[in-house]
């Protein structure tokens, strides 16, 4: 309770809860468009750099490689895990069910750096070498949706467009880019830029995370299509694929604040890569439900309630195992 | 006075992810040229949608061309197969343009 009180009551969250509750209230609350999208390349070069920096401290060990494993199983895997449950119980096609399970397979980097920056505030630091797996979380799933969307043979599975999309997408790009920079720049060469990067990253989150509560909320009272039994599956999904992602990291033999990371990755949903490949690849997919879902519904249950959940279920299971 | 000559003039509202596609069907039309327009927000069938770069997926374009009746028909039969499934909103006019040579 201590956990979530303060994870309630942490900077970043509060004006997430601001961004939402102007945004429900209607309020014209807004950041520009371009401003935003530059705090997002700022959080992402910036977690980048530091995880680039870590690995550069502690070296390529067998953990990481290990880690790196799993995350790309699980990333493929979870597709397969969710869609049949969103085709049966969310009552959605074949094609809606492929795009819905590759976001909930891949991942969001905004929950992710939130966790990372409340965790590390509190002593419960996430190793370096988790910003690797979650750039290698980021693509698998929309292989794996687009397999269960086009079993039935239709359309190209590898066109050109979505394959630049998926393997140089612009977070991909930037999130390998600056982790591989940290690595070769190391704890020296990352000192005289450290102001920029470290100083103020939590005030930039904030600022993202304002934008994005805005956007999560109006995402919602924008959709017609979510349904109860979606947002139903919204909530369970991250639940799930969070357990499922804690037990994975804690019996590979990572630390509690690993294995709650790995859990985070798995619970969360992408709302950047993911989306813009299932518009290439699946234009057919009704873009306003998944993006309701991941969006609207994952991200905000993640960032209130998993970050602090998460870490309690890695901290006890690490006693049990 | 200036003289004027008839030619057509092709909006297309379009997800940016396809204006490449759009673009390239304009080029292997005859076009010589387009224009994309940045937009902010709107409504449809499916509801509000508004510009966000953050997410990117919902970002739309209104795609703006001037040609000749010949390629404009040549390009339009080319979208055709995408007008359903890429929720492409297209609106052709007549217009006097200078310089003719130019589209």
């Amino acid at each position: 309770m201590d956990q979530l009180g303060a994870t309630l009551l942490s900077a970043p969250i509060l004006f997430f809860v601001l961004g939402a509750l102007a945004a429900a209230a209607r309020s014209d609350l807004a950041v520009p468009e371009t401003v935003a999208k530059g705090l997002s390349l700022y959080l992402m070069a910036a977690i980048g750099l530091k995880g680039g920096v870590e690995v550069a401290k502690t070296g390529i060990g067998p953990e990481l490689l290990s880690a790196l494993a799993t995350g790309l199983v699980l990333s493929a895997a979870i597709p397969f895990i969710v869609a049949p449950v969103i085709r049966s119980f969310g009552r959605q096609n074949r094609i809606n069910s492929g795009a819905i399970a590759a976001h909930y397979g891949s991942v969001s980097v905004v929950t992710f750096v939130t966790a990372s920056q409340i965790y590390g505030n509190s002593g419960f630091a996430i190793a370096g070498f988790m910003v690797a797996v979650l750039a290698m979380m980021e693509t698998p799933a929309i292989l794996s949706g687009l397999m269960i969307a086009r079993r039935d043979g239709s359309g190209r599975m590898f066109d050109p467009d979505v394959l630049r999309e998926v393997f140089f997408n612009g977070s991909v790009v930037l999130l390998l880019g600056s982790f591989a920079i940290g690595m070769a720049i190391g704890p020296d060469g990352f000192a005289p830029i450290e102001p920029v990067f470290k100083t103020g990253f939590t005030g930039v989150l904030c600022l993202f995370l304002l934008d994005m509560g805005l956007i999560a909320m109006r995402r919602i009272l924008q959709t017609r299509s979510l349904t109860l039994r979606l947002a139903g599956l919204a909530v369970v999904f991250p639940l799930v694929n969070g357990m499922i992602g804690i037990l994975a990291g804690t019996l590979i033999g990572l630390d509690p604040s690993s294995a709650a990371a790995l859990g985070i990755l798995c619970a969360s949903a992408s709302y950047i890569a993911v989306p813009a490949a299932m518009r290439l690849s699946l234009p057919q997919a009704d873009a306003g439900l998944y993006l309701s879902m991941s969006l609207g519904v994952t991200f905000p249950f993640n960032i209130v309630v998993g970050i602090p959940l998460f870490r309690w279920m890695a901290e006890n299971l690490g006693k049990i195992i | 006075m200036i003289k004027m000559t008839k030619r057509v003039r092709l909006e297309i509202l379009v997800d940016a992810l396809f204006a490449p596609r759009l673009a390239k069907l304009a080029e292997s039309a005859g076009f010589t040229g387009h224009t994309l327009l940045r937009t902010t927000s709107g409504r449809g069938r499916h509801g509000e949608w508004s510009e966000d770069l953050v997410t990117g997926a919902t970002v739309k374009y209104i795609f703006l061309a001037v040609a000749n009746a010949k390629r404009a028909d040549d390009f339009m039969t080319a979208i055709a197969p995408m007008l359903e499934s890429h929720s492409l909103v297209v609106l052709r006019s007549e217009v006097d343009v200078v310089r003719p040579e130019k589209f």
